[in-house]
C-alpha cells in the first residue's frame, strides 16, 4: 500500500514512535524525492546523522569502505572510545581483518553446504507447522515465526533443546534494545551507562558471553562440526587468533543475527500474503516459483531498516557537505522502495524481475547468513501453504520500537487447516 | 565521491628488493624491504603473499623469513621451465633496487599447535616449512623434516637446515637416493602428530594417499603450489551462455564481464564481498556446465566436483553454464 507522503519538515528518522507506528515509509519517500542526503538531528545526545535513502547512493556508500568506514560502529549509538575495542565485532571491522574473520565461517553458509540441512529443516518446519495448526487462533510470531529460525540456530550451534527459549529471549532483548517491552535496560537510558562496555549497552550481552564461553571451553581442541567448535578451533587466515573478546562478540552476533532477522522476514511475508490473496493463490498454484518469491518476500519485508557508516574524509554528495567523522545512515528499507529500481515498489509481485533488492546489504559486509535465511523461508512456506485452507489477520499488529530492526512483536491470526 | 569497484582490498605494500641471492640451482631468494617506515602486516608460518608483477600477472609465494621481522618479507622463487611468466619475470625482471607490489599476507596453511610434527617437503615446497620448523623447534615440539629434491644442488636451504637442526632433518636428493620413502616416513600413524606437506602435485597426491588410508582425519595439512590462474587463457576470454534456472532467465556472459556482474545487471540478487575469489561470499550451486575455477576458496577436490563456483572470478569452459539461482 502506497504510504501517505510526509512533508519534509516533519521527517524525523530518530523518532522511534515513527517506526513503532509504521510511519517511516512516507518519510523515506519524501527524502528520496526531495532530500536524498538529509541531516537528521538526534534527541538523545547523539551527534546526528545523514540519511541516505536512494538505492544508488546506498549501494555506492556500502561499496566504498575506505570513505565510509564501519570501524566507527554501525548502529546509531556512539560507543565511548575507551570501550570500542572491547565491543568490536566483524561488523565493526574493515579490510584484511574483516576478510579473515568473514572467511572463518563464510563457507558454512554457502548454498552447497546448507543442502546438508535440508532434511533437518523440512522435519523442523513440519513439526512447527503441525504444532501451530492444532489451534485455530494463534499469534503467528510466537507460534511459527519465532521458534523455527531459533531451532535452526540451535542446531548450527549444537546447543541443547532446553536452551532454545533462552536464545529467543536473548535475541529479543538485544535487538529490541530500544523497545521497553523487550529490553531490561533501554539503550538511551541513564541506567545503560553502566553497560557501555557491552554490545548494545545491554546487560544481557554479558549473559550471552558467559554461555558462549562455557561452550567454547567444552569444545576447544575438539573436532566438532558446529559453529562454536569452528570458531574456537580455526585460525583466521591472517594468522591472528580470535581474542576472547572477539570470540564473545562473534558468538553474540550469531545468536542475534541467526535469531531475529529471519523471524521478522517470515512474519512480514505472511502478512504480505494475507494482504494480497491473489499473490497467495498464485504461489499455492506455482510452488516451483518459491525461490523467486522468497526474493520478493525479503525485499518487501526489509527486516533491517539501516546500517550506519562514518565518513573518513569530507565528501560532497547531492550538494550536501558530509564532514569527516559524520555518521552516514544507509536506509536499506528505503532503497527497497526506490521507484527507479522497482516498478510499483509498494506492490507485492512474487515473480518480480529484476529484483536486486538490498535487504542483505550491498558491500563487503553483506549478510553472511543470506543463503540460510532464504533456505529457511523457502522450506517454511513450502510446508505451511499447502496446510492452510484460509488465513486471516485477527487483530492489530504490534511493531518493535526500533529504527534498526523492522520487527513485528504481535501478529494475531486465525488459520483454517486444509 | 570516489568510485570503488573492488570493495574489500587486502593490504598492499610497495616494497623494494633489498637483496636477490641465488640460494640453489634455479632458485633466487628475494628480500623485499619496506622503505616507507610504516612497518609490514604481521604473519605466521605457512603464510603467503601475492607478488603483483603486472596487470594480469599475480603470483603467490610462501614467506620463508623470520615472522618477527616487520621490516621485510623473504620469498624464494624457483624458475620453472613451464612458467607462465611469473617465475621468469621474477628471475629476469627483478634485481636489487627493483620495486614490487605485494598483497597480503594471508595464511591458508597455518601451523596448528601440536606436540609432534612430521614435515614433508618437495623441491621449492621447502619455503613455508622454514618458518614452520623454526616455530616447532621454539615450541619444544618433537619434529622431523623429510626434504626431497631433484639434486642436492637444487635443494634450497638444505645446508642451513642440517646445520641448524642436525638429524631432525633428512635430505633425499632424487639422483642419489630416489624418491621420498613415504611408506616409512608416514608408516607409524600417531594421534598426537600433525603432518605438514608442501611440494609438487605428485608428492602431495602420494602423501594424501598414505594419510587418507592410515592417519586420523585432520592430521594432514598440505598446501598446493598451483599458481592462481588470474590470467586470461591464450586467445583471450570466451563468452558463454548463462542460465539462471530458478529465475528463469538466460543471459550471455561476454569476454569482458564477470558472471557476477552479468547476474547483477539482470537484476537478480547476488552478494559479494571481496570480488577476488578469496572470501567465498558469492559461491553458487552449479547445475550444468564445465566450470573454469579461478578462485582461492575451493580445494582441488571441490573444484573437480564441479557443483559450486565463485561467480566473481570463475568462468565456464563449455558453451553453457546453468546455476541454481
Amino acid at each position: 500500500m502506497q504510504p501517505t507522503p510526509v512533508p519534509l519538515d516533519q521527517v524525523d528518522l530518530a523518532d522511534l514512535d515513527v517506526f513503532e507506528q509504521n510511519r517511516a515509509w512516507g518519510m523515506f519517500d519524501t527524502l528520496r524525492r526531495e532530500a536524498p542526503v538529509h541531516w537528521n538531528p538526534e534527541h538523545d545526545g547523539g551527534s546526528g546523522f545523514w540519511s541516505i535513502t536512494r538505492y544508488d547512493d546506498i549501494e555506492r556508500i556500502d561499496k566504498d569502505p575506505e570513505t565510509f568506514t564501519s570501524t566507527k560502529f554501525t548502529n546509531l549509538e556512539e560507543p565511548p572510545p575507551e570501550y570500542q575495542e572491547l565491543r568490536r565485532s566483524i561488523l565493526e571491522t574493515d579490510g584484511p581483518r574483516h576478510l579473515a574473520l568473514r572467511k572463518l565461517l563464510m563457507r558454512d553458509f554457502t548454498p552447497a553446504q546448507l543442502r546438508r540441512y535440508e532434511d533437518f529443516l523440512r522435519g523442523l518446519a513440519k513439526v512447527t507447522v503441525a504444532t501451530a495448526l492444532q489451534q485455530e487462533q494463534m499469534d503467528f510470531v510466537d507460534a511459527i515465526a519465532a521458534d523455527y529460525p531459533i531451532a535452526v540456530l540451535a542446531r548450527l550451534l549444537d546447543t541443547p533443546e532446553e536452551m532454545t527459549p533462552r536464545l529467543i529471549a536473548w535475541g529479543n532483548e538485544i535487538v529490541g534494545f530500544s523497545d521497553p517491552e523487550y529490553a531490561r535496560v533501554l539503550v538511551n537510558s541513564e541506567e545503560a551507562e553502566a553497560y557501555r562496555h557491552l554490545p548494545f549497552s545491554s546487560p544481557v550481552s554479558q549473559e550471552i558471553f558467559e554461555y558462549g564461553r562455557t561452550l567454547a571451553a567444552e569444545r576447544t581442541g575438539g573436532d566438532g562440526d558446529d559453529l562454536v567448535s569452528k570458531l574456537v578451533n580455526r585460525i583466521p587466515e591472517d594468522g591472528v587468533p580470535l581474542s576472547p573478546e572477539h570470540y564473545d562478540n562473534y558468538f553474540l552476533l550469531l545468536v542475534v543475527a541467526g535469531n531475529e532477522t529471519t523471524r521478522q522476514a517470515i512474519s512480514h511475508s505472511m502478512k504480505a500474503l494475507i494482504d494480497n490473496p491473489d499473490q497467495m493463490q498464485w504461489l499455492v498454484e506455482h510452488p516451483e516459483k518459491m525461490q523467486v518469491a522468497v526474493e520478493e518476500f525479503v525485499r518487501f519485508a526489509s527486516p533491517v531498516y539501516h546500517f550506519r557508516r562514518t565518513a573518513t574524509r569530507d565528501v560532497e554528495l547531492h550538494g550536501q557537505q558530509i564532514k569527516q567523522g559524520d555518521k552516514v545512515v544507509m536506509w536499506f528499507a528505503s532503497g527497497n522502495r526506490d521507484e527507479t529500481h522497482f516498478e510499483d515498489p509498494y506492490t507485492l509481485k512474487l515473480d518480480r524481475m529484476p529484483n536486486d533488492h538490498m535487504s542483505f546489504g550491498k558491500g563487503p559486509h553483506s549478510c553472511m547468513g543470506s543463503n540460510l535465511a532464504r533456505f529457511e523461508m523457502r522450506i517454511l512456506f513450502e510446508t505451511l501453504l499447502p496446510q492452510v485452507a484460509e488465513i486471516r489477520q485477527n487483530g492489530d499488529i504490534r511493531r518493535v520500537r526500533s529504527n534498526f530492526v523492522n520487527g513485528i512483536k504481535a501478529f494475531p491470526v486465525s488459520i483454517a487447516s486444509a | 565521491m570516489t568510485e570503488t569497484r573492488t570493495t574489500l582490498r587486502e593490504h598492499e605494500s610497495d616494497l623494494v628488493v633489498a637483496s636477490a641471492t641465488a640460494v640453489a640451482e634455479g632458485v633466487v631468494e628475494l628480500r623485499l624491504a619496506d622503505d616507507s617506515g610504516a612497518g609490514l602486516p604481521p604473519w605466521t608460518p605457512g603464510a603467503h603473499v601475492d607478488l603483483v608483477l603486472g596487470d594480469d600477472l599475480v603470483r603467490q609465494y610462501s614467506l620463508c623469513g623470520d615472522p618477527a621481522d616487520a621490516s621485510s618479507y623473504t620469498v624464494a622463487v624457483l624458475r620453472e621451465p613451464a612458467s607462465r611468466g611469473g617465475s621468469a619475470y621474477v628471475h629476469e625482471g627483478l634485481a636489487e633496487g627493483s620495486r614490487v607490489t605485494v598483497r597480503g599476507p594471508r595464511n591458508h596453511f597455518p601451523l596448528l599447535a601440536s606436540p609432534r610434527y612430521e614435515f614433508v617437503a618437495g623441491g621449492i615446497g621447502i619455503t613455508p616449512m622454514l618458518p614452520m620448523v623454526a616455530e616447532a623447534e621454539a615450541s619444544g615440539a618433537d619434529w622431523h623434516l623429510s626434504y626431497g629434491g631433484r639434486t642436492a644442488a637444487s635443494m634450497a636451504y638444505a645446508e642451513h637446515l642440517v646445520a641448524a637442526y642436525g638429524d631432525r632433518v633428512t635430505l633425499v636428493p632424487f639422483d642419489e637416493q630416489g624418491v621420498l620413502d613415504l611408506a616409512t616416513i608416514l608408516g607409524s600413524p600417531r594421534a598426537d602428530t600433525l603432518v605438514y606437506c608442501c611440494g609438487p602435485e605428485g608428492l602431495l597426491a602420494a602423501v594424501e594417499g598414505v594419510c587418507t588410508s592410515s592417519w586420523p582425519a585432520g592430521a594432514l595439512h598440505l598446501e598446493r603450489f598451483a599458481a592462481k590462474a588470474t590470467e586470461a587463457p591464450a586467445g583471450g576470454e570466451r563468452s558463454f551462455e548463462l542460465e539462471l534456472a530458478a529465475s528463469g532467465v538466460t543471459l550471455q556472459v561476454p569476454p569482458d564481464k564477470s558472471v557476477f556482474d552479468v547476474i547483477q545487471d539482470a537484476g537478480v540478487s547476488v552478494l559479494g564481498s571481496c570480488h577476488e575469489g578469496i572470501c567465498g561470499t558469492c559461491e553458487q550451486v552449479v547445475l550444468e556446465g564445465e566450470v573454469d575455477h579461478r578462485d582461492s576458496v575451493l580445494n582441488e577436490t571441490e573444484k573437480a566436483a564441479n557443483d559450486a563456483m565463485m561467480v566473481c572470478v570463475s568462468r565456464c569452459l563449455s558453451d553453457r553454464l546453468v546455476l541454481d539461482l
